[in-house]
């Protein structure tokens, strides 16, 4: 990370080529969080854009002792979230986006034969999927915060811009709706006893 | 025995601290066998793939990425003079198929009683053809115009909202760009593409406020214009939109090769 720093200070600077070093080197773990955040490929790669466009703006702001892959992070998050927000104010007003469930469910089937894809077979993936759509976007961010990135609760709710009780509520529902979802998948019959 | 809520279960997972949920958890075999499938459950997620993505990927995201940073004004100029040109071409070409689609209108009745009996799959093919190359031609227009307002919409988008920003090259870019929206508005609401039509009808009012804003925005007009945009969630329903395009544009071309091919 030291030399993420020198890096960042060249950048900060206007060095074209620093910021190139930062997103070549950042690109990736930008991308997983917000493919888990969006669930979506596609809205992965305009997340990603958008959050290198939005550090560059607000690179004069980074604090130097921070770190800028955590930074970085926050930024993906909050673009991630503004995506999902837009996307549901969208979905409101078009009656719905019926690309996005395909999407979530075909996500693993466009897959590209990977070691880890291969333990789920592609109708679990798919059912896995849709449970987290079901999710509404804060629960959704809320919980990837909490369950991926072992964000705090209180932490979670400054990024919701929530109270940390309401945040928590927010993961319980979240594991809650995953659980009335997935429950059958892992414990096949629940008697009536 | 009180067995552990819900809540106290997923705290214990997610280890928050609860000294008695964890003291409880280890003598009741009841709450256990929860934890143990709220586990199960959760493994299922973690297990969720992420599509992996290649070692050139951070090269594709700085190819895209590179044009929209730095050296601004001068690329704004220059986008600026290629938006004119590509919105005056794009004019003279949907007028010229406009009237050849009128002229062909007024033409074809003449032709009908000249030949008395016209070559019904002659004159069919003859005006699919025509109004697919009008379709084909909305399409790309409305497609690039799209790009150009989505690149705008985005700069507007990542402003710093405290600072005022100059817009002198945006603002004659808007100017443009909401001539050429009003055309393709009105095109798209005659063609049936309300979807299109009702998009361009949003994006309007913002490309209409930015070219009159003259050189400088202040952090309180860029905040009310971010506000804009993201009240009417433009800037993604340009996506979907200019995403939808470009399949049907890809659709409207294939099919226009088969016909030709056949």
């Amino acid at each position: 990370m030291t030399t993420d720093l020198a890096v960042v200070s060249r950048a900060r600077s206007g060095d074209a080529d620093a910021f190139r070093m930062l997103v070549e080197s950042h690109s990736n773990a930008a991308f997983r969080v917000a493919y888990r955040m969006t669930g979506n490929e596609h809205d992965a790669d305009d997340v990603v854009q958008e959050t290198f466009l939005r550090a560059y703006k607000q690179l004069q702001h980074f604090e130097e002792r921070a770190n800028f892959g955590t930074w970085l992070h926050r930024i993906a998050v909050n673009c991630s979230l503004d995506l999902l927000r837009a996307r549901s104010r969208a979905d409101k007003h078009y009656g719905g986006d019926p690309e996005s469930a395909e999407l979530a469910g075909a996500a693993g089937a466009r897959s590209e034969a990977q070691q880890d894809r291969l333990m789920m077979s592609v109708e679990l993936q798919a059912q896995v999927a849709a449970a987290m759509e079901r999710l509404s976007p804060s629960e959704r961010t809320a919980f990837i915060l909490r369950h991926f990135e072992g964000m705090p609760v209180e932490e979670i709710g400054k990024t919701l811009g929530i109270q940390v009780n309401a945040a928590k509520h927010t993961i319980f529902r979240a594991v809650r709706k995953l659980r009335d979802s997935l429950e059958p998948l892992v414990r096949p019959t629940a008697c009536n006893t | 025995m009180q067995h552990l809520t819900e809540e106290q279960l997923i705290g214990h997972y997610y280890d928050d601290g609860d000294a008695l949920a964890d003291a409880h958890v280890g003598s009741c075999d009841e709450c256990r066998s929860q934890l143990d499938t709220l586990r199960d459950v959760l493994a299922l997620v973690n297990h969720l793939p992420i599509p992996e993505k290649s070692e050139a990927y951070g090269e594709e995201v700085w190819t895209r990425l590179r044009w929209k940073l730095g050296n601004g004004r001068r690329r704004a100029r220059v986008w600026g003079t290629i938006s004119a040109i590509a919105a005056a071409l794009a004019l003279a070409f949907i007028g010229g198929m406009f009237w050849h689609a009128r002229t062909q209108q007024i033409q074809q009745p003449a032709t009908v009683v000249a030949h008395n009996t016209p070559p019904a799959s002659a004159a069919a093919p003859a005006s699919n053809s025509s109004s697919s190359s009008r379709d084909r031609l909305l399409l790309v227009v409305v497609s690039d115009h799209l790009d150009s307002s989505e690149r705008m919409l985005l700069e507007l988008s990542n402003a710093d909202p405290k600072q005022p920003l100059d817009v002198t090259a945006e603002s004659k870019r808007a100017g443009e760009l909401v001539a050429s929206n009003r055309i393709y508005r009105q095109t798209a609401t005659r063609r049936g593409e309300t979807r299109i039509a009702s998009l361009l009808s949003d994006l309007e009012p913002v490309l209409l406020e930015l070219s009159h804003s003259g050189s400088t925005l202040s952090p309180d007009e860029i905040a009310a214009l971010q506000k804009r945009i993201d009240a009417k969630g433009l800037l993604f329903k340009v996506r979907v939109v200019s995403a939808q395009v470009s399949g049907q544009e890809s659709a409207t071309n294939s099919k226009t090769k088969g016909t030709n091919s056949l």
